[in-house]
């Protein structure tokens, strides 16, 4: 328990905090250590204490497979049988270890993590070295297990009426490239795409040296980049087979538009616009987050429905989810606020979305919210770099897409030069802009564009 | 699956292969399976579990030559005849193209059974 004493104490310290300059120049460990290390990139960050991780993350998302469903197959198939070791074996000497491993991929990256003691860093660094240059595709590996996980998956993806229309939203408003379903759906003809053969051509390309990043957290930066040197000489140098190849990625061009899906699942509207992109590119704009955090819609703090102007304006809905978003991407990025619930609150209150956006472009929101919502938005940029999950995939992504690391320090600074104007004006160009609208479930009670007022 | 058998004993010495060969094949030819038109992995009994999963390995077209064979076998098993010559199996047609699916699950089972079976020393 905290004593009444030292919280009187920490609490000016607390504050003056706020108006200092981020720390971070000041505190190494949260530093990315950039170095090559036999031809692939490598960032640690060390950070002192038992325990360390290590993702592989490789530019091959949905958004660069050359057919449907390739990089989700390619997820599926990371630490399934290799040329040296059993997918079984894989799974035991990792369980004798105490370590953790997994996979995930997103638009952009496909991502091989492992978290295990600090010790066990050469075994590991062996392991994904070994699952990304040596993989072994088996024919029946893909009959008897990875297209069973990618029918779950789908299930799992497709039942959520969210999703769905963020997965529509990106397809509407990106059409290729990004706009390409992360999951493929389930009645998409997916499967005659797929075959142990043409996946592993796509993985030759997808883990050759160019195409990957590793990031690492750990005690020892010298030691990563040591065995990451010795592990990793023998990656692919890439495919020959050109109708296999990691796609070339085509500049993201925003169209925007309106689709509607009727579907039992639940309802859901998705209203987008074109956001910023991730933070080191050059289509990058602090005042999207800032104005995302000032939209808002999902509380931080429990029992209030906060500050945001959409949790205040959908007060009194009681049946309705509202978040507001900006997905940033390595060249473009879309500012979305999506609503879920009861299809009569989900129509109602995308009005109200509308409505907020348009005080916000008019300015009439109080300097005290953006004040707020800056701090929110720096918070939670920051936030999403220290935590593992995300922060790994970020920082290396930022590597192969050419762009820099993510370092907190600059992130922090971009946010807090965000001004009232700048908020005003990005709310201004989505209104004057062209708008991306979904709508999911029962879509007599969801409204259309021109409802809402939004030009598609 | 597999009966005792000296095939490795006999493959390990050059000279005692080369002598073998000739009657080998001429064993084989007599045995007839060739002249009902089957291969010799045809001739594995299917009542078990590692063979099922083999066979569901096969691809489309294998698994369907397979079904093919053994009944066009079954067929002149019931009429007492033997396929004519040219339909007949030839020797070089004559290869495995089941048992090493065989071998691979059952180096996969054995794996597995030796790894719950793991004892560890530190």
């Amino acid at each position: 328990m905290l004593s009444r004493s030292s919280l009187s104490r920490n609490a000016p310290r607390a504050l003056s905090a706020g108006r200092r300059a981020m720390a971070s120049a000041a505190n190494p460990s949260f530093q990315y250590d950039v170095t090559e290390a036999a031809g692939v990139k490598v960032a640690n960050r060390e950070v002192a204490g038992p325990t360390g991780t290590l993702a592989l993350v490789a530019k091959a998302g949905s958004r660069y497979q050359p057919f449907p469903g390739f990089a989700d197959a390619l997820e599926k198939f990371a630490f399934k049988t290799t040329l040296k070791r059993s997918a079984l074996r894989i799974t035991r000497e990792v369980e004798l270890l105490g370590g953790e491993i997994s996979s995930t991929h997103s638009r952009e990256n496909v991502v091989l993590r492992a978290k295990f003691l600090a010790n066990d860093l050469p075994y590991f660094t062996e392991l994904l070295a070994e699952v990304a240059s040596q993989p072994k595709f088996a024919d029946h590996e893909l009959n008897e297990v990875v297209s069973h996980l990618l029918k779950y998956n789908q299930q799992a993806a497709f039942s959520n009426p969210e999703n769905v229309a963020l997965d529509a939203a990106h397809g509407v408003a990106f059409h290729r490239g990004l706009g390409s379903p992360v999951t493929p759906s389930p009645s998409s003809p997916y499967e005659k795409y797929l075959s142990a053969d043409a996946l592993a051509k796509y993985a030759k390309d997808a883990y050759a040296k160019s195409n990957v990043a590793l990031v690492a957290t750990g005690p020892n930066s010298a030691d990563v980049s040591k065995w990451v040197g010795q592990f990793f000489k023998d990656l692919p140098t890439g495919t020959t087979d050109s109708q296999y190849k990691v796609q070339p990625s085509a500049a993201s061009q925003y169209f925007g538009g309106e689709q509607r899906i009727a579907s039992k699942i639940g309802n859901a509207v998705v209203i987008a616009f074109p956001g910023s992109s991730a933070f080191g590119t050059a289509g990058y704009k602090a005042e999207a987050s800032v104005l995302a955090a000032l939209l808002g819609g999902e509380s931080t703090i429990k029992w209030t429905p906060g500050f945001s102007l959409l949790s205040q304006a959908t007060k009194g809905f009681n049946q309705l989810y509202v978040s507001t978003k900006n997905l940033a991407y390595s060249d473009a990025g879309l500012f979305t606020v999506t609503l879920s619930g009861q299809a009569e609150q989900v129509g109602a209150a995308s009005k109200n979305v509308v409505d907020a956006l348009k005080k916000a472009a008019a300015g009439e929101v109080s300097s005290e919210d953006i004040k707020k919502a800056a701090a929110l938005a720096k918070f939670r940029a920051l936030e999403s770099v220290q935590t593992l999950e995300t922060g790994l995939e970020a920082t290396g992504s930022g590597l192969i897409h050419g762009a820099k690391p993510y370092q907190i320090g600059e992130i922090a600074q971009a946010i807090e030069k965000v001004s009232e104007q700048q908020v005003k004006e990005v709310a201004k160009s989505f209104l004057t802009g062209k708008a991306t609208l979904v709508s999911v479930g029962d879509v007599f009670h969801l409204p259309y564009a021109e409802d809402l007022g939004l030009t598609v | 699956m597999s009966a005792p058998s000296i095939a490795n004993y006999v493959v390990k010495r050059p000279w005692l292969k080369r002598w073998m060969t000739p009657i080998a094949q001429w064993y084989t030819d007599a045995a007839g399976y060739r002249r009902l038109g089957l291969k010799i992995d045809d001739l594995i009994p299917e009542e078990s579990e590692t063979v099922q999963k083999a066979i569901k390995r096969l691809s489309s077209k294998e698994a369907y030559d397979r079904v093919f064979r053994i009944r066009r076998a079954v067929q002149c098993s019931i009429s007492h005849t033997l396929l004519p010559p040219h339909e007949q199996t030839k020797p070089e047609e004559d290869v495995e193209y089941l048992s090493p699916i065989i071998r691979e699950i059952e180096k996969e089972a054995k794996e597995r059974e030796d790894l719950d079976n793991l004892v560890v020393r530190k």
